[in-house]
């Protein structure tokens, strides 16, 4: 008799079963995150810079969050990334609220020291196009034909990227605009298919929410740095309030790294190290993280202005070498390599082809678990048609 | 359930209309399955791995052929086996699968092939279109087998290398004449950049059209200030030191391009000093000026900082004989960022404008090879992403990009004998290939993890679910007790 009606609920389980696998089916992939990383030597090679500023939320209460990515705005800008490279998203909703005292004008301290929102502030994507799929397709680059170039990331293998995001989030999610979220394992996606297409040498990635590490815990391509706000489990809170304003201002962990970047310059020869070095739960009300792994560099090898400031490579030409070109003169003396006659390195097949990335993926422990957790809610619902039908019958 | 029998009685209650009725039920859901199945599944269309396997294996091998010069009273046929054999031999194993030189005592008809000639009475050797002329007789032939690798391999320097910009059908050549403050006085105003351009630069413009297609823009600023002070040295001048060359472009104050289009963009600055400021050198490592008044960014741009003379008396225009130096520094900034190699020590260019043929050949091929190998990475990449991410969407476009790209590429197999189309159809191939991954359409949906999914569906499914279950069951168990009644009758 018992054999029989365990031969009945599993014939219910799997009818109800049949949709959840269909949800399984899709979200498996995301699981094959741990997997040993393509090594390449991380060198601080760049020669062009780039920033991403996400500010995910909008309406006024959430004055803080435009005024922390207004302050990276300034910041990037200030140490030499030009604005044709800064990617600025941002709802862009308080500097003319209505509400906003001082109209036209953003503060990140109490007091209106300095107005983040000037007269040089090129937003890119503004208010409603503040997407998590406009994220997407920026990073990728999988954007429409008629995109304008402001709104693309033109990057190639040359380029540093500073990615900056803050917002509501939670754990392994950030809120956009009250409307959708971005999962850590987007994101984490995004940046493999940059790794893949050549379209970074580096990304730093900061983010300033609650549980802001757990955005970066799905990350699995390589040359990435990643640093956030708090833990699982954290909260990350505001800096302080404006009388005036009667809001917060900035958030905690945003106002201490900028007080930080205040004091650097384009030159600076300060590190990320330096940078992780002012983490101090006291202050800053939350544990930051960071996550260097990915990352092939040491952290006191690999300079603030690495990833905040402009291009950091030049070379003067050889005179000889612009005089020998001078034209109209048939006969000319052509350049000899002169100043660069350093290292010479033959342009081989082997240097211009680059090995693909052909290494197996290895499953990440997270597929049992979730089926596991599949199967439960399954045998849940089975169990209570069981029960529904058992008391019907009576 | 005493009431069974009773049931039966009613029409309603009978067990055929019951049972139907479920039947119903069932049969919607069930046929309504498959409708639910393809409008919730991705369509991904199956890619031509193994093509693009095959294809990423076969080698681009451009044939070189040389021939000598028959009139020069060397034997030939004794020098051509001797060359061939020496620059096979010092060709490196990696370039010999792209490269396979071949030389022939007598001219080969048909083929656009290098001519090598001697000339015992010169003193320097010699390019012209694709001739090369020897100093001396042809009695060492180890030499003039060097200076053929040389100018066939050109070997880029690893910090040139790294100058070279990324390969693009377009560029944006963007001039900018920037004076720090005109308003101080004796600054330029104006210049004539069309004469200039026209006079310096189309003629080498022109031969490296073959490889991209080039717009020009310009600008002319009159407040384009430093964001730091220049080193102040002794005799009122003032130093650059290397660091400063680094951070030189103001980005923050300069626009410098417009965003008018999508290619990338090559800067070409010329920088007038203000009267405080002038004259402005570039300092070595000791500090000490240099002669040099010109630098580069790596794949952004080049620089000249110009000082006009201090007995200078106003603001002034400049003409193309005030540009002739600038604009040589510009061409070999150009030179530089193309990737143009430079002819060997000692070979002189007889070419009414440079890059000669030579340069132009090895160029090409250059260019060439790499387009290939990004082509074969990129389409890997969508293979392998594709594998990886499962709910990324490949359509019939994308499938089409890349059997396109396929294409082009074994077209460009096809045409290495002459390394102008190899390299148009390797561009193409590149094209294809990052327009196939960049597709709008390749955009992964947004990953929700399980637990969302069955937020979602659960408050939908689980009550529809439960009265359509129980009443299945119910009958099932029905139709047992019924069925046992029976058998205890019997």
């Amino acid at each position: 008799m018992s054999a029989r009606w365990g031969w009945q609920v599993s014939t219910l389980v799997l009818f109800v079963s049949l949709w959840l696998l269909q949800a399984l089916a899709n979200g498996q992939t995301h699981h094959e995150q741990a997997r040993d990383f393509f090594n390449k030597q991380g060198n601080g090679n760049h020669t062009n810079n780039w920033a991403v500023l996400v500010c995910a939320s909008r309406y006024w209460f959430n004055y803080r969050h435009m005024a922390n990515a207004l302050g990276m705005y300034r910041t990037v800008k200030r140490l030499g990334i030009p604005d044709s490279n800064i990617i600025l998203m941002l709802a862009d909703d308080a500097a003319c609220n209505n509400r906003n005292k001082f109209p036209g004008n953003v503060y990140a301290n109490p007091g209106q020291g300095l107005d983040l929102y000037g007269d040089n502030i090129e937003v890119d994507y503004r208010g409603y196009e503040v997407t998590v799929e406009n994220f997407i397709r920026l990073l990728t680059g999988r954007v429409d034909p008629s995109v304008p170039r402001t709104k693309r990331l033109l990057t190639d293998d040359r380029s540093n990227i500073f990615v900056y995001m803050t917002g509501h989030g939670g754990n392994e999610f950030l809120k956009f605009q009250d409307n959708e979220e971005i999962s850590a394992f987007d994101i984490a996606d995004a940046f493999e298919q940059m790794w893949q297409k050549k379209r970074y040498n580096e990304i730093f990635f900061m983010i300033d929410t609650c549980q802001a590490t757990t955005m970066y815990s799905k990350f699995y391509s390589p040359n990435i740095l990643a640093t956030g706000s708090s833990q699982l489990g954290e909260n990350s809170y505001s800096y302080e309030n404006d009388r005036d304003l009667g809001i917060s201002v900035i958030d905690t962990y945003t106002h201490y790294v900028l007080e930080y970047l205040e004091q650097i310059n384009k030159t600076s020869q300060l590190t990320m190290q330096d940078l992780f070095d002012i983490h101090d739960p006291g202050k800053m009300r939350s544990t930051p993280g960071v996550r260097s792994n990915l990352f092939s560099r040491p952290l006191n090898k690999a300079l603030l202005t690495d990833f905040f400031g402009g291009v950091s490579q030049a070379e003067v030409m050889a005179e000889e070498d612009i005089k020998s070109h001078v034209m109209s003169s048939i006969a000319e003396k052509v350049p000899r390599p002169g100043a660069g006659e350093k290292k010479t390195k033959a342009l081989t097949p082997s240097a211009v082809k680059m090995v693909a990335l052909q290494e197996p993926l290895s499953k990440g422990d997270g597929i049992p678990s979730a089926t596991a957790r599949a199967w439960t809610g399954a045998g849940l619902v089975g169990l209570l048609v069981a029960w529904v039908t058992i008391s019907a019958t009576r | 359930m005493s009431g069974d029998a009773d049931d039966e009685r009613i029409f309603l209650q009978s067990r055929k209309v019951r049972w139907s009725i479920l039947a119903a039920y069932w049969a919607v859901i069930l046929l309504a399955l498959p409708l639910w199945w393809t409008t919730t599944s991705i369509q991904r269309l199956s890619l031509p791995t193994s093509r693009v396997e095959d294809l990423s294996r076969e080698d681009l091998r451009f044939p070189v052929d040389i021939t000598l010069n028959p009139s020069t009273g060397v034997d030939v046929n004794a020098l051509s086996v001797k060359l061939r054999g020496l620059i096979n031999a010092r060709l490196g194993p990696d370039v010999r699968s792209w490269l396979n030189v071949n030389v022939h005592p007598n001219p080969v008809p048909g083929t656009d092939s290098y001519v090598l000639d001697f000339d015992a009475g010169s003193q320097d050797s010699t390019v012209k279109e694709r001739n090369l002329t020897l100093a001396g007789d042809g009695s060492s032939p180890s030499k003039a087998a060097n200076l053929l690798i040389d100018l066939l391999t050109p070997r880029h320097t690893a910090a040139n290398q790294q100058k070279i910009a990324k390969y693009s059908p377009r560029y944006r050549l963007a001039f900018s004449l920037l004076n720090e403050n005109a308003a101080l006085g004796k600054s330029a105003l104006g210049w004539d950049l069309n004469d200039a351009l026209s006079r310096y630069l189309f003629p080498t413009l022109q031969s490296l059209q073959l490889l991209h297609n080039f717009t020009i823009e310009s600008q002319v600023q009159f407040h384009a200030p430093l964001a730091f002070d220049p080193t102040h040295l002794n005799d009122s001048a003032h130093g650059l030191t290397h660091e400063d060359l680094t951070v030189f472009v103001n980005s923050a104050e300069w626009s410098l391009s417009s965003s008018a289009s999508n290619d990338p963009v090559l800067h070409f600055v010329l920088f007038v000093p203000s009267i405080p400021h002038r004259p402005l050198y570039l300092l070595d490592s000791e500090g000490t000026p240099m002669k040099s008044n010109a630098f580069i960014l790596p794949q952004w741009g080049g620089i000249v900082i110009h000082n006009f003379s201090p007995d200078m008396t106003s603001n002034l225009h400049m003409t193309p004989e005030h540009l002739e130096g600038i604009f040589s520094a510009f061409r070999l900034q150009l030179f530089t960022l193309l990737g143009v190699p430079e002819l060997p020590k000692g070979v002189l260019c007889l070419d009414d404008a440079l890059p000669s043929r030579w340069q132009m050949d090895s160029l090409l091929r250059q260019r060439s090879l790499e387009n290939v190998a990004s082509t074969t990475e990129t389409l890997h990449s969508i293979i392998k992403l594709v594998n990886q991410i499962e709910n990324m969407p490949v359509k019939e476009d994308v499938k089409g990009d890349i059997q396109n790209a396929l294409d082009t590429l074994e077209l460009t197999y096809k045409s290495s004998n002459s390394a102008k189309s190899a390299l148009e159809y390797s561009a193409r191939a590149l094209t294809l290939s990052s327009r196939a991954f960049f597709n709008p359409g390749m955009l992964a949906l947004l990953y929700f993890p399980p637990e969302h999914t069955y937020a979602i569906y659960a408050p939908l499914f689980a009550p529809v679910s439960l009265p359509l279950l129980a009443p299945v069951v119910r009958e099932f168990i029905a139709w047992r007790k019924a069925k046992r009644a029976k058998q205890k009758v019997e």
